[in-house]
């Protein structure tokens, strides 16, 4: 049974509807990541699922009981859901350890000191208990947030894209601390994000949410190889879209013959998404294709080739990827997406 | 909508339903005599009183914006020397009761007098409460943004213009609204500077026909005339915004040469507004040392400070409750409340002394001449000083934070408690001192409402001077602006200490 | 039959008639009572201290204006804690009267003094009298004019202070309208708007004639001895004088008691008021003008009969109401 369950989800503001029909489960330890597009809807989400909004339809599940209908919301603070905002939000008035002990009111002093220890070594800050917020990092604050959150073992944690306002490296690093320290509390995890690196490396599970609805949900290897539709595939990862017809089961394009990866009906046309990564571009003064453009990321680089009248976006090697002007040709390794037109 | 907690909206509905206990009266006596009420207020000489006060209201209203953003900016934005200290200048003159200050000039400059004269003093008066309110907010303003746009090419006024009063709108017309009202109903300095205002036509008029009707009829005007300035300062306030964390370090301006300028002109504030009249009261407190009965002196002292105290206390409870709904569960309900303990604001006090008395001797004989109708007096006609002082402080506390508590177990009222309060603590204790300072000048209600055995420094400095005896009247005087200060101090610690974040 | 029943009326009415009168020859006893007056503290309360001693009654005293109080009064009605009103001014005095606050002064009190020094009515009566006088500043002035009227000259514009909301400045303009007319006394306002400054109160035309602000203005008396007392005679550096005899220039007015809330106590206090003790204390204390016979008012003083006294009735409103019209119609209100 899922930890959460979400059914038929709808919010109105006004005469603008936000979510539609969204459903989506979670289940009990584990870290779903809810992917969109700024304005897709994914705050309001987190805001409900907290109850700090009414639905206008739809239903909320926690743990085998309903916590929000379009006719009754249960109060936030009986919800036992924890949340992490985008800005840490630590109040200002409390040290660090009286953060993380604010929702322990109902331990004893002995206990709650003792699970404020637990949290500061879990996260990292064992010195910081006596400390105030508006000394700490960005790093550290998000930290302390999370530690918050756990602290009162809540059902269900929500992140609010808690690294965007951070820098890169300490993005990265801080997001497997923060997966190893929630599976670590065996707790259960809605993540919202914008970001797919994010999303993709971080959650069991990914649903993308467009326009007010989650359009797919898997794992991300599913998410990542197999979108729904050319919307999720051209919003995960770098694709290029070219036109293809299905004929003998394979993909005719451009680009030559391609193995389908999804199941394809006979004589169809359609678009052909092909990943970046999907391309072999090898050095052949007679090869068909010409490098026109790259862009150079250190580790790796995105070539632009056209070939063959068709413009692709290839990734390689950084240190070895093809110069601007350089003759290539153009292999797809692997099996692409297809879509019917 | 989230339903606000029932103790908040409980204290919110008295604190307004008091208020509307002077506007009660005055329907009351305006239905006793309507048509002469009427003819009353069409009368040539009230409406040329009408132009009067609408003149010295917009001209001090000006004034003390002027004056109080320029000594505000100099005083947190610029590198102009001793800035502490001016910003202590600056906030000194609410420890001088109005009255004071005119008693000060007339007796350096005996022909002080006109429009002049009361304009100047009601802006030295009065710009205190801009400096404190945009002092606050100059120093939350994002001074990156202005950065961007001198890149962008705006010179420095328009930056000022353009990125820097949209950040201070909302607390210095809040600001304003109080100058705008006190000077409406301000009567004494005025009357010693022998300008006439609309108030005039009131005391005359139960004063000299002891004609309550017509009073009561002009007061209603003055009445409609606030609701009207309370609704433009609304339309133009502009939404209390956010406290953001801070987003770059918060720099001062270099004025250069300017500073010299700057600090004369600081200066020369200074010496209007504080030493002149500080400098000639103890003057004549020393001709008068000889005359004091110190007992009397200190029951005055004693009853002034727990007055001012208790007062502050009882306004700050339910200025902090009216402005948590407002703010934080805000709804027409809300909004009207508020809006109703602002309407008598600009009635003179002795009107409202005389509603209480009314409603006291007649309805609620056992508390009339109390110290308890007193302090209900301070509350119908201070709260609106601290209002303006505390909305701001709880608007910014972020909603994220409410959220986060709530998600923590805690109920929303419990919330309001443990977070909410704590961090606008400081803004809510300058409340309280702001009406502190009120209560401590305060006068004619005092005189007509105080049980009769109790004095405070105003009433004794008060009946000194009717009896012409100024040297028995100035000791009073500089103990009020003693005692006085120490709240005025308190105010300006609170913007010191935001100075101090301030680097450079 | 019938004459049983009209025998038997006639002594019920009796009774109730001795009852009354009872009620009239013994009010109520008290031990202590309140006072609201407005009169300087400074000034009055070592007498009503005497009055203390002497009688073992406590009062309580509520300083504040004459006017402040009378709205305070009218304000309160018959739930007023006043015992007794002590005012500086007849219009104060009659408003409350007129709303029929006072209890009637019993005639005996009345009759100290000479009658036009209080209510017609009876409902109040005049404890000390105060003179109009005219102060000025004896390097700018030579010599007190001869009358009053004299001030409507063009040479005076600028030069001479007066105070017209001031409630014995209209009792004066009051006295002008029933002795000169209404036409008469209109011009004279009238050159006053041109010639004259116009102040709030009495103190405030001193301190400017005392200043040089003003050459001269139109004052109550005591006030110019109270200053001299606080400051010295001989460091005064105005005079005061008055018109020629008998000009209303002179205008003699007094300040007032009436009883509220009728008692032995509150009787007594007016007695006290009233008596040579009370009456000397106004002499040498205030500089005011004794009202009963057998005591002389103080040497720098003009006797009473040269001033004239005036025939209306100084607590009549509708006086007071006429006048203000004036007043206000010539644009000094």
């Amino acid at each position: 049974m899922a930890h959460l369950n979400i059914s038929g989800l709808g919010k109105n503001f006004g005469k603008l509807e936000v979510l539609k029909n969204l459903n989506l489960d979670v289940r009990d330890l584990e870290l779903v990541a809810v992917l969109g597009a700024s304005g897709a809807g994914k705050s309001t989400l987190l805001r409900l699922i907290a109850g700090f909004e009414k639905p206008s339809s739809g239903t909320i599940e926690l743990a085998g009981k309903q916590i929000s209908s379009s006719t009754k919301i249960v109060s936030p603070e009986k919800r036992s859901i924890g949340i992490v905002p985008q800005d840490a939000a630590l109040f200002p008035h409390l040290t660090v350890g009286q953060n993380i002990g604010f929702g322990l009111g109902a331990l004893s002093q002995g206990q709650r000191s003792s699970r404020v220890s637990e949290l500061l070594e879990l996260v990292e800050l064992t010195d910081f208990e006596d400390v105030r917020p508006e000394k700490l990092s960005g790093g550290q604050a998000q930290r302390v947030a999370l530690a918050r959150a756990l602290a009162p073992k809540p059902e269900i944690i929500l992140l609010d894209e808690p690294f965007s306002a951070l820098d890169a490296e300490l993005r990265a690093r801080l997001r497997l601390d923060v997966k190893a320290i929630l599976k670590a509390e065996g707790a259960t995890a809605v993540l919202v994000t914008h970001d797919q690196e994010e999303a993709l490396s971080l959650a069991d599970r990914v649903a993308v949410l467009r326009n007010g609805e989650v359009v797919q949900v898997g794992s991300p290897t599913e998410i990542y190889n197999s979108p729904a539709d050319v919307g999720i595939a051209t919003f995960l990862g770098d694709s290029v879209l070219i036109d293809g017809k299905v004929v003998n089961g394979k993909l005719e394009t451009a680009l030559g013959l391609l193995t389908p990866l999804n199941s394809v009906t006979e004589g169809k046309s359609g678009l052909v998404a092909i990943r970046g990564e999907n391309f072999y571009l090898q050095p052949n003064p007679k090869g068909e294709g010409e490098v026109v453009g790259q862009v150079f990321f250190g580790h790796d680089a995105v070539v632009e080739v056209l070939t063959r009248g068709v413009k692709i976006r290839a990734r390689s090697n950084g240190p070895f990827a093809p110069e601007v002007g350089m003759k290539v040709t153009v292999w797809v390794r692997g099996a692409v997406n297809f879509y019917p037109a | 909508m989230r339903k606000p907690p029932a103790i908040l909206v409980f204290l919110g509905v008295c604190a307004a339903l008091l208020a509307l206990v002077p506007i009660g009266y005055l329907g009351l006596r305006l239905v006793e005599g309507f048509d002469k009420a009427v003819a009353e207020i069409l009368r040539f000489r009230t409406l040329e009183l009408l132009g009067n006060t609408f003149l010295l209201v917009v001209s001090v209203s000006l004034g003390a914006l002027v004056l109080g953003f320029i000594q505000a900016w100099l005083t947190t934005r610029s590198n102009i020397f001793l800035a502490p200290v001016f910003a202590v200048i600056a906030t000194l003159p609410l420890a001088i009761p109005s009255y004071v200050l005119a008693l000060g000039y007339i007796s350096v400059f005996p022909n002080f007098s006109g429009f002049f004269a009361s304009w100047l003093v009601l802006t030295l008066a009065t710009s205190p409460f801009v400096f404190l309110a945009v002092s606050a907010a100059l120093v939350r303003v994002d001074t990156a943004s202005e950065e961007v746009a001198r890149t962008l090419g705006l010179g420095r006024l328009a930056v000022l213009r353009k990125i820097t009063w949209p950040q201070v709108r909302p607390a210095a017309t809040a600001s304003v609204l109080l100058v705008a009202l006190y000077t409406l109903s301000e009567f004494g300095a005025i009357a010693l500077l022998r300008y006439d205002t609309f108030t005039r036509a009131i005391y005359n008029a139960y004063r000299g026909s002891f004609d309550r009707t017509s009073a009561a009829a002009l007061a209603v005007v003055l009445v409609l005339i606030t609701l009207v300035v309370i609704w433009f300062e609304r339309r133009y306030r502009g939404d209390y915004l956010e406290n953001r964390p801070a987003l770059g370090k918060r720099l001062r301006v270099d004025i250069g040469g300017l500073r010299f300028v700057a600090a004369a002109l600081l200066v020369t504030v200074g010496v209007f507004s504080v030493f002149l009249p500080v400098f000639s009261l103890i003057s004549w407190s020393i001709e008068g040392l000889g005359v004091i009965d110190f007992i009397i002196v200190i029951n005055a002292l004693w009853a002034s400070v727990s007055l001012a105290v208790l007062a502050g206390l009882l306004i700050g409870v339910f200025a902090t409750a009216l402005a948590i709904w407002n703010v934080r569960y805000r709804s027409k309900w809300s909004e009207f409340f508020e809006g109703a303990s602002w309407a008598t604001h600009a009635i003179p006090a002795v009107v409202v002394g005389l509603a209480l008395v009314f409603f006291g001797a007649n309805v609620t004989p056992w508390i009339y001449q109390t110290t308890v109708m007193l302090l209900i007096a301070y509350l119908i006609l201070f709260l609106p000083n601290a209002l303006a002082a505390i909305a701001t402080p709880i608007a910014q506390v972020s909603r994220n934070l409410e959220e986060v508590s709530q998600s923590l177990g805690t109920p929303a009222n419990r919330t309001i408690m443990k977070v909410v309060l704590p961090i606008a603590w400081p803004g809510i204790l300058a409340g309280m001192a702001l009406a502190s300072l009120a209560v401590l000048k305060e006068l004619p209600a005092t005189l007509l409402l105080r049980p009769t055995e109790i004095n405070t420094l105003a009433t004794r400095l008060w009946s000194a001077t009717e009896d012409l005896a100024y040297s028995s009247a100035a000791p009073y005087a500089l103990m009020l602006v003693i005692i006085a200060g120490l709240p005025a101090l308190a105010l300006n610690a609170r913007a010191r200490k935001a100075l101090s974040e301030v680097k450079g | 039959m019938f004459k049983k029943a009209l025998g038997a009326l006639v002594v019920a009415s009796s009774a109730l008639a001795l009852i009354g009168c009872s009620v009239q020859d013994s009010p109520l006893e008290k031990s202590e009572i309140t006072v609201y007056a407005g009169r300087s503290e400074a000034l009055v309360q070592p007498l009503i201290e005497q009055f203390q001693q002497d009688t073992g009654i406590s009062v309580k005293v509520r300083y504040a204006g004459s006017a402040e109080l009378a709205a305070q009064l009218l304000e309160e009605g018959n739930n007023s804690p006043a015992d007794v009103f002590f005012a500086q001014d007849a219009g104060a005095l009659g408003a409350v009267a007129k709303a029929g606050l006072m209890v009637q002064m019993p005639a005996e009190i009345l009759g100290m003094v000479p009658s036009s020094y209080s209510a017609a009515d009876g409902s109040w009566v005049g404890v000390s009298g105060r003179v109009r006088v005219f102060n000025y500043n004896p390097e700018r002035v030579s010599s007190v004019p001869d009358s009053v009227f004299d001030l409507a000259a063009p040479e005076w514009q600028g030069r001479v202070a007066i105070a017209p909301t001031n409630a014995s400045f209209q009792a004066f303009i009051t006295a002008m309208r029933v002795t000169e007319g209404n036409e008469r006394t209109a011009a004279w306002l009238l050159a006053m708007k041109t010639n004259a400054v116009i102040y709030e109160k009495n103190s405030a035309i001193l301190e400017a004639v005392e200043s040089g602000a003003v050459d001269a203005g139109l004052i109550n008396h005591y006030y110019w001895f109270a200053r001299g007392k606080e400051v010295g005679f001989a460091n005064m550096n105005s005079r005061i004088g008055q018109f020629r005899a008998k000009d209303l220039g002179n205008l003699i007015n007094a300040a007032g008691v009436g009883i509220i809330a009728d008692s032995t106590a509150a009787r007594s206090f007016v007695e006290f008021l009233l008596s040579e003790t009370g009456q000397k204390y106004f002499v040498e204390e205030t500089s005011e003008y004794p009202l009963i016979d057998g005591v002389s008012a103080g040497i720098d003083l003009t006797p009473l009969d040269q001033v004239p006294a005036p025939e209306i009735d100084l607590s009549d409103l509708d006086d007071l109401e006429a006048t203000l019209k004036l007043i206000r119609d010539a644009g000094l209100i």
